[in-house]
């Protein structure tokens, strides 16, 4: 009888803690409020900031930011499960074959179509337009190189690749879809010698002419230390990675604003823009969230962009 | 221009760049250690009175105690966020459990170290119940029991940094930063050492008061 009391008290402060806040830490994370949802890379954590900054400007609210959530599958989870309601960086490709189950597909567009209808219809959340950057597989070489050969897309290789040694990521060479073997079929040609690394290796190695072409991944914030070339996907091997905010409808309808604010957001990080921040991050060891609200403020929230009620650009 | 500096002009650069965003995290990370264990300590101490007067349970109320203390701490917070959810609340709620034994043991032991003598002169002066406990039990334990939170503290900070996985924030996110990027060994530190300068600053104070209580060495007292 007494164990039960004991019990039942111990039940009783859990659920009295989860329920309410406690001064200086801001407010607790239940439906009314904005959760957003960043990620555990660099990437994931500037863009969660950035629209974790956008939100406090726009709408009087003490938004919250989740970090780290370990996969893409809890992130969605989370959204799902009512503990978050904006994910601050989905990307087309993972989503597509993760969340909704279906098969990689290259055309960025269709890709696109689909995880928005798909997110619509499955998860009820609505899927924003791009922020203008992909985080894709890309192969690169050195400006010196593309200088000399005059490369912009990897076509452009074709003529000189039996003389090239290749460092890839060395999952990529098995993977199904758009690995090795895809590339080969696709492209038609192949490289001097194609040597597997761990994809953070990669970067090195060009750098310091041990391989002459990479695999890496497109906003890597060394492309822009070592000042690399990223070579246009022209064939379309690589399925698109096309970086977005996801809101539930539900914290739409409770905050309407909310839809311009992650609308004001359109295409307005490029690759290139997005290589600099993971750069400043990660090399110059400024947090991301430094890195973030000096990006808005640089911007001035872009408060000169305006959204029409369709959530279009004017 | 990194790679030219070593680990600590790396990290001296981290914080004089990243000061106020450590600062913030680390009164994060306080204020959640101090949340669970002065939760726990709302909850325990009068438990450890309760069970220091009916002796049977106490063995039981201990041996549970013990129990939710060798769960290990990252399956307990994943335990939590199935009920509780994501967040800075759950990050408490598995604080305030770890804090439970040491609280609860060290108040049962404070309240059993007190003289029997002393408790009968007590009665003797027609001291009702309330005030035995309130007058001459509290006192005389509080030294123990202070000891028993100092205790639950140090595991609070240390539980907390585990916190970021399920997004409470706090130092732990520093860390985990640093972990995921390439070179972060200077981004690690800078999570690591604020950490046990807390755990170390928290000790130390609550020892500090630990010894301000013990009516033993007052000398206001024995004089």
């Amino acid at each position: 009888m007494k164990k039960v009391q004991r019990i039942a008290a111990l039940f009783l402060a859990a659920i009295l803690l989860s329920s309410c806040s406690l001064p200086g830490l801001g407010s607790g994370f239940n439906e009314e409020g904005i959760t957003i949802t960043g990620g555990s890379t660099t990437e994931q954590q500037i863009v969660g900031y950035i629209v974790e900054g956008m939100v406090e400007h726009y709408i009087d609210i003490d938004a919250q930011i989740v970090n780290n959530l370990g996969s893409s599958s809890l992130n969605h989870q989370a959204l799902i499960g009512g503990d978050a309601n904006v994910a601050a960086i989905k990307y087309t490709g993972t989503s597509l074959t993760g969340e909704l189950g279906q098969d990689p597909i290259t055309d960025p567009e269709v890709a696109l179509d689909l995880v928005v209808e798909g997110f619509a219809a499955e998860f009820d959340q609505k899927w924003f337009p791009t922020y203008g950057f992909a985080n894709t597989y890309a192969f690169m070489v050195t400006q010196e190189l593309a200088d000399q050969y005059d490369l912009v897309t990897i076509s452009d290789l074709e003529d000189i690749a039996s003389e090239l040694d290749a460092g890839v990521d060395s999952s990529w060479i098995q993977r199904a879809g758009d690995g090795y073997d895809a590339f080969l079929d696709t492209y038609g040609f192949d490289f001097n010698r194609v040597y597997p690394m761990q994809i953070g290796l990669v970067y090195n190695a060009l750098q310091a002419g041990e391989m002459d072409v990479v695999l890496g991944y497109s906003t890597d914030g060394r492309i822009k230390s070592y000042d690399l070339v990223v070579l246009e996907d022209d064939k379309q091997l690589f399925p698109p990675y096309d970086a977005s905010p996801v809101a539930t409808f539900e914290v739409l309808e409770a905050y309407p604003e909310l839809n311009e604010v992650l609308t004001k957001l359109k295409n307005t990080i490029s690759d290139e823009k997005m290589q600099e921040l993971n750069y400043i991050s990660d090399n110059n060891l400024i947090e991301p969230k430094v890195v973030a609200d000096d990006f808005l403020k640089e911007n001035n929230y872009f408060e000169s962009i305006e959204v029409n009620e369709e959530g279009g650009e004017q | 221009m990194m790679a030219d500096m070593n680990l600590w002009e790396q990290l001296l650069y981290y914080f004089s760049e990243n000061g106020l965003y450590i600062w913030s995290q680390f009164f994060r990370h306080f204020l959640i250690s101090i949340y669970g264990v002065l939760f726990a300590a709302i909850v325990g101490i009068p438990l450890g009175f309760w069970i220091s007067r009916h002796g049977k349970l106490a063995d039981w109320v201990i041996g549970a105690a013990n129990v939710i203390q060798t769960i290990p701490s990252l399956a307990m917070l994943s335990i939590l966020m199935l009920g509780l959810g994501l967040g800075v609340n759950t990050v408490i709620s598995t604080v305030f459990l770890y804090s439970l034994l040491p609280i609860i043991k060290n108040t049962y032991a404070g309240v059993q170290s007190v003289d029997k003598n002393i408790l009968d002169s007590g009665k003797g002066m027609g001291m009702t119940r309330w005030q035995l406990t309130y007058m001459v039990e509290l006192p005389l334990a509080l030294s123990i029991i202070m000891a028993g939170i100092r205790n639950a503290m140090v595991v609070g900070i240390g539980v907390t940094a585990i916190g970021t996985f399920i997004g409470a924030g706090g130092l732990g996110d520093i860390i985990t930063r640093g972990v995921n990027v390439t070179d972060g060994g200077a981004i690690i530190l800078a999570g690591a050492i604020p950490t046990a300068f807390m755990a170390v600053i928290s000790d130390l104070l609550l020892g500090w008061i630990e010894k301000k209580l013990d009516p033993t060495k007052n000398k206001k007292i024995l004089s």
